[in-house]
């Protein structure tokens, strides 16, 4: 069997303190060939032996993993679309120990790209059970926090990251939160001294802000040490005629009808 | 000799009924005249099944299923028995399948003739008594032209099989060991369905999915259902099977979201278009479903809509009160979520009152925008919330009640600092607050801005009411009451060949007119004719 040793190597290298990664890529895909010949992959039949289920599935959670360690995001898709068919219609397999560290690491991902939809449909197909998890729990704040402003707590709890995958996508969601801050200021002030932006932007140095007050197109003036925003001045709103005249004449056309 | 066997069964049963529901009972003596006994029921019912066959009009057929929620409170095995032997006369193979079904009657032959017959059965046990030589006179007389019926009349149509079938499988549902029974004859009666593919069916079959679901649920394998239902809502989509399709949409749908698989239950409503043609209980669980899944993905506009939809299209609240107040509940938060505030007077409704408590307090919380009493009744009524699957569309919430909190604060004062906002609204930190209020502004929620140096929130003056939004809000109103003008000119039914009738009479009228010429050229027509005719 050399599928078994295979196996066994790859997660050996994998637990390994300082995983060979690309060898690991090495295994998984010889794993993954083997994994189709058996029709492990794609399981569809239930006659299948349920060790090798587990087999199939653990491979392909070291996958998942993996792939979030090369930072390649939509591999790691591809191995959470695959990992779904065991979770969900193979519920007789006792629980993987990895399946909610997953499924959070999924909804992270889903957060960082504000799928906030996606989010939530994922959310709601997990069972009550699974909310007390760590991994679960914490992109479930995660969102909570973002979606009223409390960008600080999400800032914080960088630090209580439950895996260190999670890492890899709290960088990302680190980038969206600025760019709401960012809006945010943008709307609710007229000026702000820099170093109150830095701060309220959780930037360390001065000229990290500087460099994102430019992307943004920021007013700076280092002399007093002040962001300007431009007011949106109040835009006089025309009077939309075309609509007007579009739904007068429908109306026309309507009564005409009823009468 | 027969006469005196007939009376103790005939009582006995009368006594069995009375035990079972004392209070229907007295309903039916008040009444000035008496329901028919179920197995009448069902005898009219195959009348009009047989019409809907032949004049191929499934109005009939649909006037029999309505009469199903009643009748199955009121079934038993005899019932079922009586109408068997009753209607099939003859001794059919299908006759014989049918009866297999059903478990040994309690009661001997000669009784359940006396049940069919209506004065003994309708009949209290005293007046039974006195008219125990004339029942089965009556029978007699009755089974006679039956049974001269029977030489003539041929096999009745294999829909009445198929409604007897669903029949049984009702009553096999009633009971909780019978629901093995219920599915094994439900997937015959599917089998032999798929096999007779007759279009006149397709109105009972619909229901028979119904039922086959239900048994499948109450046994607690419904994920189990879900390829057979797949597979038959493919093909009642290329057989154009519009009540079949509708239900089975239904069906699945109500399956994914059990299991919670929202994802699979979106793509479904993608790939499918709902059938126009469907019956309004069906539309009304279809945009109920709907409604759910669009509130799951944050869209809430269109959730509304689709409860809406499904508020109106639903039977009366007395008449399904369970559905009605399933829909209510989750109508409640999704008007929460949108930012709006339920009527008042919704939670005074008879139906809703009660089933509505937990809901009326948390839009109170809402309302007042009090996030410690949202968090209260949250943790109050959590197992409620968590029955009714609306416990994370709840949680959603605590941002709204955020908001709301703000704007309250915006509306009454002129300026505020950070501090007082966060004691007032029972925030964490100052730091929090700041950004909250400034999504807020960015929201658009309030208009004012912060000003950082003093740590404090100046609110703007308050907008003007008028404005495009207006003439939008304004033409949408208008928009959904020419929508509903006409959808029921639309929903208009007319009599078939009605107007066969009309063109005749404008036929017979121009003929009229015709004559009226001639008689007018002739000249044979006086004054007075003429003012009489006009």
């Amino acid at each position: 069997m050399s599928l078994k040793s295979q196996y066994a190597d790859l997660k050996a290298s994998f637990t390994a303190q300082s995983p060979d990664l690309p060898k690991c890529g090495r295994l998984l895909t010889q794993l993954k060939l083997g994994l189709i010949q058996a029709g492990l992959l794609l399981p569809q039949d239930d006659d299948l032996n349920h060790d090798d289920l587990v087999v199939a599935r653990e491979i392909l959670e070291i996958g998942a993993f993996w792939s979030i360690r090369t930072r390649d995001v939509p591999s790691f898709d591809r191995y959470f679309s695959q990992l779904q068919t065991f979770y969900a219609d193979y519920a007789t397999l006792p629980p993987s120990q990895y399946e909610h560290a997953i499924r959070g690491l999924h909804l992270i991902r889903l957060l960082t790209q504000n799928r906030i939809a996606d989010f939530h449909t994922a959310l709601e197909s997990l069972p009550a059970a699974a909310m007390d998890s760590t991994f679960i729990a914490h992109p479930v704040n995660l969102e909570r926090w973002l979606m009223e402003g409390s960008y600080a707590k999400v800032w914080s709890a960088r630090a209580e990251a439950p895996a260190a995958e999670y890492g890899y996508f709290v960088d990302s969601l680190m980038g969206t939160i600025r760019n709401e801050i960012a809006s945010c200021e943008e709307a609710a002030y007229e000026s702000l001294p820099l170093k109150d932006a830095a701060t309220l932007l959780f930037f360390t140095s001065q000229s990290e802000l500087l460099v994102f007050a430019q992307e943004r197109g920021w007013e700076v003036n280092l002399t007093s040490g002040t962001i300007t925003f431009e007011k949106k001045g109040e835009e006089t709103v025309d009077i939309p005629k075309e609509k007007l005249i579009a739904a007068s004449l429908l109306y026309a056309r309507e009564l005409e009808q009823i009468v | 000799m027969a006469e005196v066997e007939m009376k103790p069964p005939a009582d006995k049963k009368e006594e069995k009924k009375d035990d079972k529901n004392t209070e229907k009972k007295e309903e039916k003596e008040e009444a000035p005249k008496a329901p028919p006994t179920p197995v009448q029921e069902i005898k009219s019912n195959v009348v009009l099944i047989e019409r809907a066959v032949a004049t191929l009009e499934p109005r009939f057929a649909h006037r029999v299923l309505r009469t199903l929620t009643a009748l199955r409170k009121r079934i038993d095995v005899a019932v079922l028995r009586n109408a068997i032997e009753e209607v099939f006369v003859k001794d059919t193979p299908t006759k014989q399948s049918l009866l297999s079904w059903l478990p040994d009657a309690p009661a001997p032959t000669e009784a359940m003739e006396v049940d069919a017959a209506p004065p003994a059965s309708n009949a209290d046990a005293a007046p039974a008594a006195s008219k125990a030589d004339a029942a089965p006179a009556a029978s007699k007389a009755d089974a006679a032209p039956a049974a001269s019926k029977a030489a003539a009349a041929p096999e009745p149509v294999p829909d009445v099989d198929i409604y007897f079938r669903l029949l049984i499988m009702h009553h096999f549902m009633a009971s909780s060991s019978t629901y093995g029974k219920a599915l094994e004859l439900g997937h015959q009666t599917i089998e032999k369905m798929q096999a007779l593919n007759r279009r006149s069916m397709d109105p009972i079959a619909a229901k028979v999915w119904y039922a086959l679901e239900r048994a499948y649920e109450l046994g607690g394998e419904l994920s189990d259902a879900r390829p057979l239902f797949l597979a038959a809502q493919r093909t009642a989509a290329l057989r154009r099977d519009d009540e079949t399709q509708a239900s089975l949409i239904n069906r699945l749908l109500r399956s994914y979201l059990h299991y919670s698989l929202y994802d699979q239950a979106d793509k479904l409503v993608s790939k499918t278009t709902f059938p126009a043609s469907a019956g309004n209980p069906q539309f009304a669980r279809y945009h109920y479903y709907l409604g759910r899944i669009k509130a799951v993905q944050l869209n809430y506009s269109a959730a509304h809509a689709n409860l809406q939809q499904a508020i109106r299209r639903a039977p009366a609240a007395k008449l399904a009160p369970g559905f009605y107040q399933a829909v209510h509940k989750l109508f409640v938060v999704v008007e929460l979520l949108m930012g709006d505030i339920p009527d008042r007077g919704l939670f005074r409704h008879p139906v809703l009152e009660k089933a509505l408590t937990a809901y009326f307090d948390i839009v109170k919380a809402v309302r007042t925008g009090s996030l410690s009493q949202f968090q209260t009744t949250l943790a109050k009524h959590a197992a409620q919330f968590e029955a009714d699957r609306t416990f994370t569309l709840i949680v959603r919430l605590r941002q709204n009640v955020i908001k709301t909190g703000i704007r309250r604060l915006s509306l009454s004062y002129s300026r505020i600092s950070l501090r007082d906002i966060c004691v007032k609204l029972h925030l964490d930190s100052e730091e929090d607050a700041e950004y909250i209020v400034g999504k807020a502004i960015r929201d658009g929620v309030i208009d004012g801005r912060i000003v950082h140096e003093r740590g404090w929130m100046e609110c703007g003056g308050q907008k003007s009411g008028y404005g495009p939004e207006v003439a939008d809000v304004f033409s949408r109103r208008i928009g959904y009451c020419l929508e509903l003008h006409n959808q029921s000119v639309k929903a208009m039914r007319f009599p078939l060949n009605a107007h066969r009738k009309e063109l005749a009479a404008a036929e017979g009228a121009r003929e009229r007119e015709k004559e009226l010429a001639k008689e007018i050229q002739e000249g044979d027509l006086d004054e007075e004719d003429m003012g009489g005719e006009f």
